[in-house]
């Protein structure tokens, strides 16, 4: 977004507050109706995305100043986009992308990040990962029995979390690779992606992350790189081709292993009798939606009326992956899916996102407690999702609540499918650990 | 700190810790609104959209705490302005020392009864929860055009209340049922049987006793100007068809099964007179569950979900003066039987519809009548609009008011301050089957643009001049002492009366009136304190 666009837009808030809701034709109960995490722990209308820009307003008119209220206020947001879909259901505002914009600018004032994701973001410059865990460990996840193949032109990108804090998924991750028979890679000198930089607004920190995770890779001879992490998987597909285009295909495993499952090179033959609900990680949901090159004219049609020729492409979370992880639970046999109300690209947002679960852990915990609320009212004893981040902040809730929900991975579900035994991989990422 | 010390703990105790906000973040946000710039230039003030910052933004939970912040304001002499969904600039205080209350988490609906259509709903339930919840009785709600994001308590006490559906719906100052109220003086009041000593209960906006209900909310509302409404009884009637709901595909294409017994009609009258004419046999008949005459660039608007797709129907634009009916019904019997209506009116009056022939609507456009969302459809012009007119007549004054319009429209368009709709934009309804109609004119204009700003309110208030140089009545948009005071002597003196109302409900002049109206003025035409 240039200067331009971001001063036009913050002044086009209509102030509906249709950005608190899911869109108002999918409102299915009062219960699940609401859409904005920060909205629904903070209750200030300031909170809501449509509040946020109009602070960005005031910021640029300079009638309120920077300060730790404002950054806390901007700060207290998943940067989930739920609120951006249902603006954007009419509405031509960009309420996530002036929020992220909204946050550069404040860190170039110094009001921005808080202080807990500043450390994170100097862990990552100094080890490469925001757990602040050395360096030479992250390996460490891989068990001696998983076969890699140094040749393979398939990279398995493990990410931070799975690589350190949910060892099982990327355990799981390489089994179904083997299982398979997909050869696959990792790279020598993984980095941080750069997501949990980007999303507090550090533009520089991530652009580094970004440069020397380009680096390894072009440096290698990899036509795809898939990835388990639905964040590392955005941050890949959306953020990077806005500040440089590479030449290789990413994909997240749901869309591989869906690919493999349909080919019939996986055989989930197994029976899994359990009843599960599936969770749209934002980052593999709404957000995934790559931005469409747009090289077109705003013609004004007459006064005060402009027209994008030719049609401009609006980014509405239409393009999000949603069959594919659906797709495979619904080929596992004996499983049963029974899904959220909110779903796909108004799916709510587990909290996590946007360094919240640094800087603010109780917010992140309480809207990961509205989601297992709406989790356990479809009668499900199992949460399935797709994404490390999501895992741990759902768990933590999980915990916290004393729900008797029980969380999976959606890889740890086929690699049951596929007659292994759970339980030993997650004893193996103990052990690993 | 704005508020003392001691003032904000005051307040804190009475709503809980967090719930009390005088930080200029929070309260910056509270004052911006859609349209305040224009408001702000009406008052000779720079045309920003934000108005005064409130001293305080409160978040009660209950009538009791809304009590103790009311009476805490009289002690400290603060005044104090209600938002439910807060969309408007009516939602903004007039002056710093004004408190925003903001009703956010009273969120209850506390009754359904589905026996005798009636449920009882706190301010922040929106018009979706609400119908998403009532729909599983088989039931509806009105709605305002705003749409469904908006409060049906905010709007059946507060502030007008037309919406598409008003022919099935009703008017919201016509649904509202039993009232609890916060007065300005903090008192509790109970209307209708929700104030009878024994058995009290919410079915009936009248008696015991007096009816307050003209006072409580009149035609155009108080505003916030009069009290703080907590809970609220509003009228339901039967979803017009089946609420089986069924969407597929993602936002903004959705795709949607059309319910069986569902027909749209667009027909062009081709002019005023036979509009007139023709909206009153359909309305007659009590079929319709919607009825309105739309200028031909409304109908493109409200078939489309953006500017580009808008363009894509100038055929349907041309018409003249269209007609939009939709009928729906539960049973194939009853299908029938309206479809037989409307083919006879549609053969007595030699008119055609179009739908399924020179134009097919994309199926969520029946999701989004159903759901009352059309209304949100006139921002995708320019982005910002606002209509004048308003009035609450027959459909031949409704007409007549919208004709005498088109010239002050017009000058403002030569002018390059509003987009040229040639005029003509006019969006009426009828309510309950042709009892009453309603019309205004939506305006586009571009809120970013302070010639647009500025000539939007120039128009604004040349359409309220011919309004009462014409005699066609008070707009809906009647608000604040200066309105009031032009359109009361020409209306039975009306505005003495709203006064008198006021100070006899607020002594101590606590509610804040800016979009209502501000206590009697003395002998020497001051404001009185
Ligand atoms: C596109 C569009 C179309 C519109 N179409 C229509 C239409 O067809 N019909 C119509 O009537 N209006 C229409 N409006 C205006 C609209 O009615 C109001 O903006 C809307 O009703 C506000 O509803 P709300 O729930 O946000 O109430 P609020 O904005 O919260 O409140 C509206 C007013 O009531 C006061 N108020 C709110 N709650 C309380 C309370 N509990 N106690 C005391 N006072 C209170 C507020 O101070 C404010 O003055 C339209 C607006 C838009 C943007
Ligand atoms: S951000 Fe969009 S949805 Fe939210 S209040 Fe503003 S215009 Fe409305
Ligand atoms: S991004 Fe998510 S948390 Fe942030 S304002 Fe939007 S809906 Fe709320």
């Amino acid at each position: 977004m240039d200067e331009e666009e971001y001063e036009r837009m913050i002044q086009r808030c209509l102030r509906c507050s249709i950005c608190k809701w899911v869109p108002q034709i999918q409102v299915k109960s009062q219960k699940y109706a609401t859409i904005c995490p920060a909205m629904d722990e903070y209750n200030f209308h300031t909170y809501s995305g449509g509040g946020k820009i109009i602070l960005a307003l005031s910021y640029h008119l300079g009638r309120i100043g920077p300060s730790d209220e404002l950054r806390d206020i901007v700060y207290k947001c998943t940067e989930c986009g739920g609120c951006a879909v249902s603006c954007k259901f009419l509405n031509t505002l960009e309420p996530l992308e002036i929020m992220c914009e909204f946050r550069e600018r404040l860190v170039k004032d110094g009001c921005g990040p808080m202080p807990a994701q500043q450390k994170y973001i100097e862990a990552v410059k100094k080890v490469n990962n925001p757990y602040n865990e050395p360096h030479e460990s992250r390996k460490e996840w891989l068990p001696k029995d998983i076969q890699t193949d140094p040749n393979s032109k398939v990279l398995f990108y493990v990410g931070c979390t799975a690589s350190y804090r949910r060892k099982e998924m990327a355990i799981a991750t390489a089994r179904i690779l083997n299982a398979a028979g997909i050869k696959f890679r990792l790279l020598e000198d993984e980095t941080c992606c750069g997501s949990p930089i980007l999303r507090t607004g550090v533009k520089d920190a991530f652009l580094e992350s970004m440069n020397k995770n380009l680096d390894a890779i072009e440096a290698l001879d990899v036509d795809t790189v898939v990835f388990t992490c639905a964040g590392c998987y955005d941050t890949f597909k959306v953020d990077y081709p806005l500040h440089r285009k590479y030449n290789f295909e990413v994909k997240h495993t749901v869309e591989l292993f869906d690919e493999l499952i349909q080919d019939g090179k996986l055989k989930l033959t197994t029976e899994v009798p359990l009843t599960v609900t599936y969770h749209d990680p934002c980052h593999l949901g709404r957000n995934a939606e790559r931005y469409e090159e747009w090289d077109g004219d705003v013609v004004e049609l007459m006064p005060l009326v402009n027209i994008n020729i030719p049609k401009k492409p609006k980014r509405c979370g239409a393009e999000g992956v949603y069959d594919p992880p659906r797709n495979i639970l619904k080929s596992i046999s004996g499983l049963k899916l029974n899904e959220m109300e909110r779903i796909m690209e108004y799916s709510y947002c587990c909290g996590a996102g946007a360094g919240v679960k640094s800087a603010f852990p109780e917010f992140a915990l309480k809207t990961a407690q509205i989601r297992l609320d709406e989790a356990e009212d479809t009668g499900a004893e199992i949460l399935v999702s797709a994404c490390p981040f999501c895992s741990t902040n759902l768990q933590d809730a999980i915990k916290e609540k004393g729900s008797k929900l029980q969380f999976y991975d959606i890889n740890e579900l086929i690699l049951m499918a596929l007659g292994m035994d759970i339980k030993k991989v997650k004893e193996k990422a103990a052990e690993v650990a | 700190m704005v508020l003392e010390e001691d003032t904000f703990k005051e307040f804190e105790k009475a709503v809980g810790v967090g719930n009390v906000n005088d930080g200029e973040v929070i309260t910056d946000a509270y004052a911006y609104n859609w349209c305040m710039e224009m408001f702000n230039y009406m008052d000779g003030k720079e045309p920003l959209p934000y108005s005064s910052r409130p001293k305080a933004v409160i978040l009660p939970s209950s009538t009791e705490e809304v009590q103790k912040v009311v009476k805490l304001c009289n002690k400290y002499g603060i005044q104090v302005k209600a938002q439910s969904t807060g969309l408007g600039p009516w939602n903004c205080v007039s002056s710093n020392n004004s408190i925003v209350v903001d009703l956010r988490r009273m969120n209850k609906i506390v009754k359904i009864d589905e026996k005798n259509l009636y449920c009882v709903v706190e301010p922040y339930v929106s018009g979706a929860q609400l119908q998403a919840e009532i729909m599983k009785y088989g039931l509806n709600c009105h709605m305002p055009g705003a749409g469904p994001q908006v409060s049906p308590l905010a709007s059946a006490t507060s502030m007008n209340g037309p919406g598409f559906t008003s022919p099935s719906t009703g008017h919201s100052s016509r649904n509202v049922l039993g009232v609890e109220w916060v007065l300005p003086d903090g008192e509790i009041m109970r209307l209708g049987s929700w104030g009878m000593k024994n058995n009290p209960d919410w079915f009936n906006g009248d008696g015991p006793g007096p009816s307050l209900r003209g006072i409580m909310r009149g035609w155009a509302g108080a505003k916030s100007g009069l009290g703080i409404f907590t809970r609220v009884a509003v009228k339901l009637f039967p979803y017009p068809c089946s609420t089986d709901f069924e969407l597929s595909g993602h936002s903004p294409n959705y795709d949607f099964k059309i319910p069986d017994f569902m027909r749209l009609y667009v027909m062009d009258c081709k002019n005023f007179k036979r509009l007139d004419e023709i909206i009153i046999q359909v309305e007659k008949e009590e079929i319709s569950f919607m009825c309105s005459y739309l200028s031909g660039l409304a109908v493109m608007a409200i078939f489309a979900n953006s500017f580009e797709q808008m363009m894509e129907l100038m055929a349907v634009g041309g018409m003249k003066a269209p007609l939009v009916v939709i009928i729906a019904a539960r049973t194939k019997r009853e299908f029938e039987y309206k479809q037989k209506v409307m083919d006879y009116i549609l053969e007595k009056n030699k008119l055609a519809n179009i739908i399924g022939k020179q134009y097919t609507p994309y199926p969520v456009f029946y999701a989004e009548a159903l759901r009352s969302n059309l209304g949100l459809h006139g921002f995708i012009a320019t982005g910002g609009f606002q209509s004048t007119l308003g009035q609450c007549d027959t459909a031949k004054m409704c007409l007549n008011s919208a004709t005498l319009n088109v010239p002050a429209k017009q000058l403002f368009i030569k002018k390059g301050a509003v987009a040229n709709d040639f005029g003509e934009g006019v969006w009426m309804t009828s309510y309950e089957s042709g009892h009453y109609f309603h019309a205004e004119s939506p305006t586009m204009f571009d809120q970013t643009n302070k010639h647009s700003v500025k000539g939007t309110a120039q128009y604004f208030e040349r359409s309220n001049e011919i309004g009462l140089v014409k005699h066609l009545g008070a707009p809906f948009f009647v608000e604040g002492d200066r309105w009031h005071d032009m359109f009361g002597p020409h209306m039975h003196n009306y505005h003495l009366w709203l006064r008198k109302i006021k100070e006899a409900f607020d002594p101590n002049n606590i509610a804040d009136g800016g979009f209502y109206i501000t206590p009697g003025k003395d002998k020497k035409g001051a404001l009185k304190k």
